[in-house]
C-alpha cells in the first residue's frame, strides 16, 4: 500500500512522520502549484468550492506518484467538506483510477466506521503504544510548524531582514521532513528558537497596526492558494495573528481539549449567532469580535466563493464591524481571483487602518498577550 | 517653484495632473489608454512638460491605478499608491466634509465610506465588473451613440426601460430584447444609466449606511444620466457633489499622497524618459510545475523592473541571462509580415 493524502499547509510534515512510524508506506503529493489547480479544477464540478477542486489535484498528482490508497477526512452538517470525499472518490472512479479511498470520519459520527478506517489504514494491525508514540510525534511537529508560522506573521513586519526570518522557518521546516525520534525534533526545534531569537528587530514596535485573520480553514490557512496574503500584510509592516489552526481544527472535535482562544471565541460569537451554521462560521464571527476587543486594528476574512458558512458569517460581521468600529476585508477565493485585484484590496485596507490609527492619538491597545 | 505630479493609469484611461503646493490643480489631461499605458503616459508628460510654468521644478511624484507599479518605474515615483487610497485623499481635498465616495472607472467600481476626513471602510466590486464605464462605453458603440452624448439623451427620456443590470452579458441581451419590443434609444439609455446604479448599490453597498454628502467621481461621473440615476435612486434626498476635476481625482490624490511623502530627494526620472524605449516582455518559468509568467520592463535593453516571480528566484541580472536565450528562438508568429491575420478585418461602419 502507498498512501498519499491532501495538502494543508504543513500537515504533510506531520503525517510523512505520522504514517511511516505507522507502518504506513506513503507518498507525499508534489506541493501545491499552478498545475495542481489546474487539474482539480478541470476534474471538479464547476460550482464545488475551491477547496475541494484542489485537494482533488493533490490526489491526483499523488497517484501518479505512485499512490494506491487515498486519505480524507470526512464529516457531516451543513458545510459541503462532508461531501468531498465521496464526490473526490466518485470523480476519481468515473476517471477508472483503480486507487482505495480510505474517508476518515470522526468517531463521533460512528464509533465503528472510524475504527475500520484506521484498522484499514494500518493494514489491520495496530499496536496500541506504537499508535500512541507515532501519533505524539507528528502531533508535536504539527503544533511547532504553526507555532513557526504563527512566528512568521508576528515577526514578519518587526525584523530588518525578511528573507532572513524565510530561510529559518522554511529551512527548520524542511529539516523536520526527515526526522526519526523526539530527540531530532528537539534539536531543531531548539536551534530555530535560537536562530529566530537572534534575529534583529525593528524600534517602534508599539504603534504596528495589528490585523487578524478569520474564515474558512482550508483558505485561511493554505498561503499557496491565499495568494499569501500574510505575506502581503507582513511586507505592508502589518503584525499579523491568525485564528485558523489545524491543531484547532482537530482539538474543536475533542471537547475536553479546546482551546482557552477557541472557547472565548465561541463565547464572543453568542450574541450574534447562537446556531451552528457549519464549518467555521460561529468561529468567523467569534473570533473577529476576540480581535476587536484584544484592541486589533481590523480584521481580513478569507473564504471560499461560494461558501455557505462563510456567506453567513460576511453577513453577520458587517453588524460586528459596525459594533465594535472594526474594519473588515471580506475576500472570496477560488480559481478565477486575480491577484492584483486582491493586492490593491489589502494595500488600500493598510492604508484604512494607517489612518484611522493614526487619528487615534492614544493607544488604549493590550498588548501583552501577544507574546503568549 | 516645487511641483507634484500625479499619475494615474487605469486599465480604459491615462490621467496626469500637475499640482502645486497648495493642492492647486495647474494642469491636467485625460487620455485614452489603448492598450498601451507607457505610450498615453508618454504623451501625459509631454503635455505636462509644455504647461509647465517658468521656474517650475517636478519635487515628488505619486503614481496611482491598475499600472500604478508600471508607471512608478518609467516616471520614478517617490511613491505608489493603490487607486482607493488616491481617489480618497482627493475627494477629501476636494470636499472636506464629504461622507461617502463614489467612483465608476473603466473597469471597477469603488465605494469609500469617510468619517471625519478618513477613510473608515470601503468596498471595490468584486467577483464581476458589471456596471462599469466599459460597459457603458460598450453598449454606446452597439447603440450608435457617441458616449460623451449618453447623458444627455438618458435625461430626455421620459421613463427608463426596466433592463437586467446584474450581469453584463444578460443586461446586453435583456436591452436588446427592450430594443427589439420597440422602445426608443433614449429610454433604453434611461433604463441602463438606472441598472447600473441598481448594480453599483446592490454589489458595493451592502452592510454599509451610506451618508451624504456625497462625491461622485471617476469618468463616469460625466454621465449625467448617470448621476441623474444616483439622484432617483435615493429620491432626491441625498447631497450629490460631482467635482469638476472628478476625471482626474485619481491622478489628483497620487500628486497630493507625493507631497505628503516626498523625501529630500525625488524618484522623478525628469521628462526625458519621453525619448526612452521602454518595452514589456515576458517568459513562463518552467523550473516549476508553477510556471510563473515573468514579466520584465527593459528602459534600453536594460531591465528595470519584473513582476510575478513567485519564489523571487528571479533578479533583473538572472532574466537578462534568460531573455537573450530566449530572443535566439522567436516564436513564429513574430517573424511572419502583418503578424495578426485579423488586422485586416473590418467591421461594418
Amino acid at each position: 500500500m502507498k498512501a498519499t493524502f491532501p495538502h494543508l499547509l504543513h500537515l504533510d510534515v506531520a503525517l510523512g512522520i505520522l504514517y511511516p512510524l505507522l507502518g504506513i508506506e506513503i507518498v507525499p503529493p508534489p506541493p501545491i502549484t499552478q498545475k495542481t489547480i489546474e487539474i482539480g479544477v478541470k476534474l471538479a464540478p464547476q460550482n464545488a468550492c475551491f477547496p475541494l477542486k484542489v485537494t482533488l489535484g493533490n490526489f491526483i498528482e499523488g497517484i501518479e506518484q505512485g499512490a494506491d490508497t487515498l486519505f480524507m477526512a470526512g464529516g457531516v452538517g451543513p458545510c459541503r467538506f462532508g461531501y468531498y470525499g465521496q464526490i473526490q472518490r466518485l470523480i476519481l472512479e468515473d476517471l477508472g483510477y483503480d486507487v482505495q479511498f480510505v474517508l476518515i470520519d470522526h468517531p463521533r459520527y460512528g464509533m465503528k466506521a472510524f475504527l475500520d478506517a484506521l484498522r484499514s489504514m494500518a493494514g489491520g494491525k495496530i499496536a496500541s503504544l506504537r499508535v500512541i508514540k507515532a501519533a505524539s510525534l507528528a502531533w508535536k511537529v504539527l503544533r511547532f510548524t504553526e507555532d513557526l508560522e504563527a512566528q512568521r506573521r508576528a515577526l514578519r513586519c518587526q525584523v530588518e531582514k525578511k528573507e532572513d526570518l524565510d530561510r529559518i522557518i522554511d529551512g527548520a521546516i524542511e529539516r523536520l521532513r526527515n526526522i526519526e525520534s523526539v530527540d531530532d525534533f528537539s534539536i531543531i526545534r531548539k536551534e530555530a528558537e535560537e536562530a529566530l531569537a537572534s534575529l534583529v528587530r525593528r524600534a517602534h514596535q508599539e504603534d504596528l497596526i495589528k490585523v487578524g485573520i478569520v474564515g474558512e480553514v482550508y483558505v485561511a490557512q493554505e498561503t499557496r492558494i491565499n495568494f499569501n496574503v500574510e505575506r502581503i500584510l507582513g511586507d505592508l509592516g502589518v503584525y499579523v495573528h491568525n485564528s485558523v489552526s489545524t491543531v484547532e481544527y482537530v482539538l474543536h472535535t475533542l471537547p475536553l481539549l479546546r482551546s482557552r482562544e477557541k472557547l472565548e471565541a465561541w463565547e464572543m460569537a453568542r450574541p450574534y449567532l447562537k446556531r451552528f451554521v457549519g464549518g467555521e462560521g460561529i468561529d468567523s464571527v467569534g473570533s473577529a469580535v476576540r480581535y476587536a476587543k484584544k484592541g486589533f486594528d481590523g480584521v481580513v476574512h478569507l473564504y471560499p466563493f461560494t461558501c455557505m458558512p462563510e456567506i453567513v458569517a460576511k453577513g453577520i460581521l458587517s453588524t460586528v464591524s459596525k459594533d465594535y468600529n472594526l474594519p473588515i476585508l471580506h475576500l472570496a477565493i477560488d480559481e478565477h481571483s486575480g491577484e492584483a485585484g486582491l493586492v490593491t484590496r489589502v494595500e488600500a485596507f493598510v492604508d484604512v487602518l494607517e489612518r484611522r490609527k493614526k487619528r487615534r492619538s492614544v493607544t488604549e491597545v493590550d498588548v501583552s498577550w501577544i507574546s503568549s | 517653484m516645487d511641483l507634484f505630479l500625479g499619475v494615474d493609469v487605469g486599465s480604459v484611461t491615462t490621467k496626469l495632473v500637475l499640482m502645486d503646493k497648495r493642492k492647486s490643480i495647474l494642469a491636467s489631461c485625460y487620455l485614452r489608454t489603448s492598450g498601451d499605458p507607457i505610450h498615453a503616459l508618454k504623451d501625459g508628460l509631454r503635455y505636462i512638460k509644455k504647461r509647465l510654468p517658468e521656474g517650475g521644478f517636478i519635487r515628488g511624484v505619486g503614481t496611482t491605478g491598475s499600472a500604478r507599479h508600471l508607471a512608478g518605474v518609467v516616471v520614478g515615483a517617490d511613491i505608489i499608491k493603490n487607486e482607493i487610497t488616491a481617489h480618497a485623499v482627493a475627494a477629501i481635498t476636494r470636499v472636506p466634509e464629504v461622507r461617502t465616495v463614489f467612483e465608476i472607472g473603466g473597469q471597477d467600481s469603488k465605494l469609500i465610506v469617510i468619517r471625519d476626513g478618513i477613510v473608515e471602510d470601503f468596498a471595490m466590486n468584486t467577483v464581476c465588473a458589471a456596471g462599469t464605464g466599459s460597459f457603458l462605453e460598450h453598449q454606446a458603440v452597439r447603440l450608435n451613440v457617441p458616449i460623451e452624448q449618453f447623458g444627455e439623451l438618458a435625461l430626455q427620456a421620459h421613463q427608463g426601460v426596466r433592463i437586467a443590470g446584474r450581469c453584463t452579458v444578460f443586461a446586453e441581451s435583456d436591452m436588446i430584447h427592450k430594443q427589439q419590443l420597440g422602445f426608443g434609444k433614449a429610454e433604453i439609455i434611461r433604463g441602463l444609466c438606472e441598472a447600473l446604479v441598481r448594480n453599483f448599490i446592490n454589489n458595493l453597498a451592502t452592510g454599509k449606511t451610506i451618508e451624504d454628502p456625497i462625491v461622485f467621481q471617476g469618468g463616469v461621473a460625466a454621465n449625467q444620466g448617470i448621476v441623474q440615476a444616483f439622484v432617483d435612486f435615493f429620491r432626491g434626498e441625498k447631497q450629490i457633489i460631482v467635482p469638476p476635476e472628478h476625471g482626474v481625482m485619481g491622478a489628483w490624490g497620487a500628486a497630493i499622497l507625493a507631497m505628503e511623502y516626498v523625501g529630500e530627494r525625488s524618484a522623478f526620472q525628469g521628462f526625458e524618459v519621453v525619448e526612452r524605449h521602454f518595452e514589456s516582455r515576458s517568459f513562463t518559468c518552467e523550473d516549476c510545475p508553477n510556471s510563473c509568467e515573468i514579466v520584465t520592463l527593459t528602459e534600453d535593453n536594460e531591465v528595470k523592473a519584473l513582476w510575478g516571480s513567485r519564489c523571487g528566484k528571479w533578479s533583473p541580472v538572472t532574466v537578462k541571462r534568460k531573455m537573450g536565450e530566449a530572443q535566439e528562438k522567436k516564436p513564429i508568429f513574430e517573424s511572419g509580415e502583418g503578424s495578426c491575420p485579423l488586422s485586416e478585418c473590418r467591421v461594418h461602419d
